[in-house]
């Protein structure tokens, strides 16, 4: 609406000076000059805002100064036309801007800093996790779904009918009825023994209750390799973070069970500030590496969720080292 | 009596009357259950470990907080899970009086009692599931198989004359056999009931 009546009213100015030029008796046609006037800021106005629509960054800047170049080339080209011609004297300004332009064009397709670089590298590893961490979780719900239905669901449903059929036979056959509940009860206890292991996976009660510190030292007393802790891991540790750690010492220890024949590990938890520093060393024959076995990769990419890294060190001959760090302020 | 589940709390209350006990207190969260502790020194507590208003281990830090005023006060710890962790941390004051199952041994009511009483007499009751994850492991001295199975029986509360029946030997020859184990894990002769709880801790800490 604005704009409407902004050129409105320069239209109604170039009529006006043209009605006076007309009754002033004609002669040099001077009312280019205001046409000339309106026509230079109308196209300023227009190119500045196409420019200005590119993203920022290095091509708006880029955009812009072309806009500019082209814009003052243009009013010099025109000046000189409504100047009645002559020695082509724009050519200056032509090769001026032009050579401008390529300069700042040359630059801004040079390949990107260090900086946007890191940048670009951190979009995508972030686009790769979320991914990577939505498709996880949907495949867990499917298997803790699946755990659930063929474990403690088809238990229970087996422990109503034996309560059924208990329920019948109470009174013409007492001692089948007395038979048929015991096995009801201990089918409750297996259908109980089911759901204690599929919450485990989901999520350890220790780590629950006391975090990240007590529930590895709950988890290394059910190990066959005597494993030390030390150290304690920074209180408040957000959740994400605690049980991608949580589940990440878990599986190196589980490594170090089965593969690694070690007589003992260590797992260390270092007081670094501003991030969860947690080494797992063990005494075995090493050799592990992340391209083989799905275990620790998959450790790996649940770490990356949380902006964490694992780094494997397993010479042959030993002794494996795995390093894993969670940065624990908000990311830049 | 401490449980947040009403079903469940009003279940084993029903249970344990019918058995003769009388319920003194029956609360739903860990602060007070520690007043309750404190104030009725109950002759044995059942405990649920996940307790309001945290959640998490409320029962089980109220109860050795209660413990450590009121020295073996008598307290048996129920959960859905459990954890050597947490029978170690309860066992670790040597003072006996001390049970840790699973909730799911209330289902058979006559070995749940048992369980009760021994407690309640100052004895141990340590649920099967954690004493099997330590049959499964390694070293623990130079004791014999047969040793070892009597431990595990030791470790779940069993007297002699129970883990004589249980594995079909004279309650002598389990006294030997408990003689033989509290010489080698380097047990000096004193009350045997507290060798028995000293016993079982020197076998969750190896």
């Amino acid at each position: 609406m604005r704009k409407l009546v902004l050129v409105g009213v320069a239209a109604a100015l170039c009529v006006a000076v043209t009605l006076v030029w007309a009754l002033t008796g004609g002669g040099e046609f001077w009312p280019r000059w205001v046409y000339f006037g309106f026509g230079t800021l109308a196209a300023g106005v227009f190119v500045f805002r196409r420019a200005l629509r590119t993203p920022p960054g290095r091509r708006r800047w880029l955009a812009v100064d072309a806009a500019f170049c082209g814009l003052l080339i243009t009013v010099d080209l025109t000046v000189w036309v409504l100047s009645g011609g002559g020695y082509f004297w724009p050519i200056w300004t032509m090769l001026g801007f032009s050579s401008i332009l390529g300069v700042h064009a040359l630059v801004a397709s040079r390949p990107p800093g260090r900086r946007e670089r890191e940048l670009a590298a951190r979009v995508s590893a972030l686009s790769r996790s979320r991914r990577g961490a939505l498709d996880r979780q949907a495949a867990e719900l499917k298997r803790v779904e699946r755990d659930l239905h063929d474990g403690a669901q088809a238990r229970l449903v087996s422990l109503a009918l034996t309560l059924g059929l208990a329920g019948d036979l109470l009174r013409r056959d007492p001692d089948r009825a007395a038979l048929l509940l015991e096995e009801a009860r201990s089918t409750a206890r297996s259908a109980l023994d089911d759901l204690r292991t599929v919450m485990h996976t989901i999520h350890p009660p220790v780590l629950a209750d006391r975090g990240l510190g007590d529930a590895v030292r709950a988890l290394v007393l059910d190990l066959a390799v005597p494993v030390t802790v030390t150290g304690e891991p920074p209180a408040s540790l957000p959740a994400a973070t605690e049980t991608a750690a949580y589940f990440a010492v878990a599986e190196c220890l589980g490594n170090v069970v089965k593969h690694a024949v070690a007589t003992s590990a260590e797992v260390a938890f270092a007081d670094v500030p501003d991030a969860l520093w947690i080494t797992v060393t063990d005494d075995g024959v090493g050799g592990a590496d992340l391209a083989h076995g799905s275990g620790l990769r998959g450790i790996a990419d649940r770490l990356e969720a949380v902006d964490g890294t694992l780094v494997l060190e397993s010479p042959l001959g030993g002794p494996t080292r795995v390093t894993i760090t969670v940065p624990l302020t908000a990311s830049s | 009596m401490a449980e947040d589940l009403t079903l469940l709390r009003d279940g084993l209350i029903r249970m344990l009357e019918a058995y003769g006990y009388e319920v003194v207190a029956a609360v739903d969260n860990g602060p007070d259950l520690l007043h309750a502790l404190l104030d009725q020194r109950p002759d044995v507590a059942v405990v649920d470990v996940r307790l309001p208003p945290t959640h998490t281990d409320e029962g089980l830090r109220a109860a050795l907080a209660a413990r450590a005023e009121i020295p073996g006060l008598p307290v048996l710890v129920l959960s859905q899970y459990v954890e050597r962790l947490y029978a170690r941390e309860l066992l670790a004051d040597g003072n006996g009086g001390i049970g840790y199952l699973l909730k799911d041994r209330v289902s058979d009511i006559g070995e749940f009692i048992d369980n009760v009483n021994r407690v309640a007499a100052g004895g141990t009751a340590l649920d099967p599931t954690v004493v099997s994850k330590l049959l499964h492991q390694h070293q623990l001295g130079d004791l014999t198989p047969r040793e070892r199975e009597v431990l595990a029986h030791m470790a779940q509360g069993r007297s002699n004359a129970a883990i004589g029946s249980a594995l079909f030997i004279t309650e002598k020859a389990v006294a030997k056999h408990t003689n033989s184990i509290f010489a080698k894990l380097g047990l000096q002769s004193s009350d045997d009931d507290n060798r028995r709880v000293l016993a079982v801790l020197r076998y969750l800490d190896n």
